[in-house]
C-alpha cells in the first residue's frame, strides 16, 4: 500500500477523473453550444416575425 | 534559463490564442438583448455550464496560490479544495438557496434582495458586491503575468506588457458577446486547460515521484503537511475559515452563481453545481502536487509564490511547455472575462438601477454594459500594476472575498428562507461584513497597527466577520419588525 494511502487516492481519483471529465465535457459541451445557439437563431427569427407583424 | 522555445511553444500558444478569438467574436451576432449579453439568453445546459463554471474558476492565480499552499504547507494545503466541494456538492443536491434564487428569473443576486429588503439594499449588496469582487480580482493579473513572464524566461520589465496584452484580448470578445462568448471560449480554454494540467501533472508524478513528494513534505512540514488541523500554520480555525468561505462562495459569489442564472433550468443549474463539485478538488490538489514538486526540487526559496513556476520552467520540456503556457493562458482568459462580465453584471443591473426610472432600450442597455466592462478593464490595469500584495496569496483573496461573502450569503438564506427578515437585518449585516475586513487589510498595511491584525490573524478575523453578520441580521430584524414586508413567490 502506497504511503499516506488517502493522498494517494485523492491524487490518482484527480488524474482518472478530471481526464474523464474532460474527454466527455469536450463531447458533449461542443453539441451543447451548437444547441444554444440554435435556440437563441430561432428565437430571434421568432421575434423579427412577430415585430414585422405588429 | 527555460525550456521555452519559441518558435515550437510559441507557435502553439499563438494558434490557441488565435482560435479563441476568433471563436470570442464568432458569436456576438448572436447579442442583439442585455439578456442575452448578461445571461446567454437563459440557453446554457449542463455540459457547457460545467465547462465554463470549472475554467472560469480556475485561473492563473489559482494555479500559484493552490501551489503556493502545497510549497507551504504540503498535502493540507488542499483543504480548502475539499472544503469547497463538499459544499458544492450538497448545495447542487438540495438546491439550497439556488433553487428559489433560479426560479426568480433575476439577472444578480441583489436584483432578488430588492423584493424582500427594497431598493436601497439592492443598491448598498451591488456596491459591497463589487467592491470585494474588483479587489479580489485586483491581483489577477499581476500574478497571471508574473507567471507568465517566469515560465517564458521574459525579462521582468515585460510583465506590465504582458499584463496589458492579456487584459486587451479578453476585453476585446468580453465586451462584443458577453455570456455567450464568455461560454463559448470558456468551453475551449476548459479543454487546453485540462489538457495541459493533466499531462504536466503526470509528466511531474513521473519524474518527480509520489515517494520522492511524500519524503519532501515530511521533511519539511512532518504530519502537519498532511492534516490541516495539527498544521502550525493551519489549525481548526483555518479549516472552519475555509469552510465558511467556501459555503459563502458557493452560494453567492458571482461567476459561480451566474452560472446558474444563465442555466436553461433549475434543474440544469443544480447538475451543474453536483457533477463539478470533485473539480474543486483538483482546483487544489493538483498545482498543490506542482508546488511540492517544487520544493523537492528547488528546496526552500525566498517567494514561494514564484518557486512552481520557475520549476516549471526547466521540469516541462519543449512542446509540451507550448501546451502549459496555452493552458494556463487559457486559464486566466477564461476567469478574465468571466469576472468583468460579471462584476460588471452587478454595477448595470443594480448599482446603476436608479438611474434607469424608465426602462432603457436595448441598444443603449448593451453599450452601457460594454462600457462598464472597458472601464473594469481599466480599473484592474492600474490596481494590479500598484498593489503590493502582502502574506499569502489566498488569504488575501479570502479576506477581501469575505467583504461581500459575510453579508451576502446572510443575506441570501435569509431572504429565501426567513420571513422576519427585513432590510433593518440586512443593512447590519452588509455593514458589519464589509468593516470588518476592510479595517483589517487597512491594519495590515499600515506600519503601527501590522503586529495588531498580525496577532489577530485573518482566520480569527474572517470568522467574526461571518458569525457577526449573521448576529448582525437577527438582531437587526428583530429589533425593527417590518410591516411592510415584500412577500413574492419563492422568497420566505
Amino acid at each position: 500500500m502506497p504511503k499516506h494511502f488517502f493522498w494517494w487516492t485523492a491524487t490518482a481519483a484527480c488524474v482518472l477523473w478530471y481526464s474523464t471529465i474532460t474527454i466527455y465535457v469536450a463531447i458533449k459541451g461542443g453539441s451543447d453550444i451548437k444547441h444554444m445557439l440554435a435556440r437563441l437563431d430561432a428565437t430571434r427569427i421568432r421575434e423579427d416575425k412577430e415585430e414585422h407583424h405588429t | 534559463m527555460t525550456n521555452f522555445n519559441w518558435l515550437l511553444d510559441g507557435s502553439i500558444v499563438g494558434l490557441y490564442l488565435l482560435a479563441t478569438m476568433a471563436a470570442g467574436l464568432m458569436v456576438r451576432k448572436y447579442v442583439g438583448k442585455v439578456e442575452h449579453f448578461l445571461v446567454a439568453g437563459r440557453e446554457m445546459d449542463v455540459y457547457l455550464g460545467i465547462a465554463s463554471l470549472a475554467a472560469t474558476e480556475f485561473g492563473i492565480v489559482t494555479c500559484m496560490y493552490t501551489a503556493q499552499n502545497g510549497y507551504e504547507k504540503g498535502f493540507a494545503g488542499a483543504t480548502p479544495g475539499f472544503l469547497m466541494a463538499l459544499a458544492m456538492a450538497v448545495v447542487g443536491f438540495t438546491g439550497f438557496v439556488i433553487n428559489p434564487l433560479r426560479d426568480s428569473g433575476v439577472m444578480t443576486i441583489p436584483e432578488l434582495f430588492e423584493k424582500k429588503f427594497g431598493p436601497r439594499i439592492r443598491w448598498a449588496a451591488g456596491v459591497v458586491i463589487v467592491l470585494g469582487g474588483l479587489l479580489n480580482m485586483g491581483v489577477f493579473l499581476r500574478t497571471g503575468g508574473q507567471f507568465l513572464v517566469l515560465v517564458a524566461g521574459l525579462d521582468v520589465k515585460y510583465l506590465e506588457i504582458m499584463m496589458t496584452a492579456l487584459l486587451v484580448g479578453v476585453a476585446v470578445y468580453t465586451i462584443l458577446g458577453g455570456m455567450l462568448s464568455v461560454l463559448v471560449t470558456d468551453y475551449m480554454q476548459f479543454i487546453v486547460m485540462s489538457a495541459g494540467l493533466i499531462v504536466v501533472t503526470i509528466l511531474i508524478l513521473m519524474n518527480v515521484g509520489w515517494e520522492n513528494l511524500v519524503t519532501t513534505v515530511e521533511t519539511h512540514y512532518g504530519a502537519g503537511g498532511f492534516n490541516p488541523f495539527i498544521n502550525p500554520t493551519m489549525g481548526w480555525q483555518y479549516v472552519v475559515f475555509n469552510l465558511m468561505l467556501n459555503t459563502a462562495a458557493v452560494l453567492t459569489w458571482q461567476t459561480i452563481i451566474a452560472r446558474v442564472l444563465s442555466a436553461k433550468d433549475t434543474m440544469t443549474g443544480r447538475k451543474v453545481y453536483t457533477r463539478t463539485s470533485f473539480f474543486f478538488v483538483c482546483r487544489f490538489l493538483i498545482p498543490g502536487l506542482w508546488g511540492i514538486a517544487a520544493l523537492a526540487t528547488l528546496g526552500p526559496v525566498a517567494n514561494s509564490l514564484e518557486a512552481m513556476p520557475r520549476y516549471l520552467s526547466t521540469a516541462v520540456p519543449p512542446g509540451l511547455m507550448g501546451l502549459l503556457v496555452a493552458a494556463m493562458l487559457a486559464a486566466d482568459m477564461s476567469t478574465d472575462s468571466s469576472y468583468m462580465l460579471t462584476w460588471g453584471s452587478v454595477i448595470y443591473n443594480d448599482i446603476m438601477a436608479p438611474f434607469r426610472k424608465k426602462p432603457w432600450s436595448e441598444k443603449r442597455g448593451l453599450f452601457w454594459n460594454r462600457s462598464i466592462i472597458a472601464f473594469i478593464g481599466v480599473f484592474l490595469l492600474f490596481y494590479g500594476l500598484w498593489y503590493p500584495l502582502k502574506g499569502d496569496l489566498w488569504t488575501y483573496l479570502g479576506v477581501t472575498g469575505t467583504i461581500y461573502l459575510a453579508s451576502i450569503s446572510v443575506l441570501l438564506i435569509a431572504c429565501c428562507y426567513w420571513r422576519k427578515a427585513n432590510s433593518w437585518g440586512a443593512g447590519a449585516a452588509i455593514l458589519i461584513s464589509a468593516v470588518l475586513p476592510i479595517s483589517y487589510l487597512v491594519m495590515e498595511q499600515v506600519p503601527s497597527t501590522a503586529a495588531i491584525a498580525k496577532s489577530i490573524g485573518p482566520y480569527y478575523s474572517g470568522i467574526a466577520t461571518y458569525l457577526l453578520s449573521g448576529a448582525a441580521m437577527v438582531i437587526g430584524s428583530l429589533i425593527k419588525p417590518n410591516n411592510d414586508v415584500r412577500l413574492k413567490e419563492g422568497i420566505a
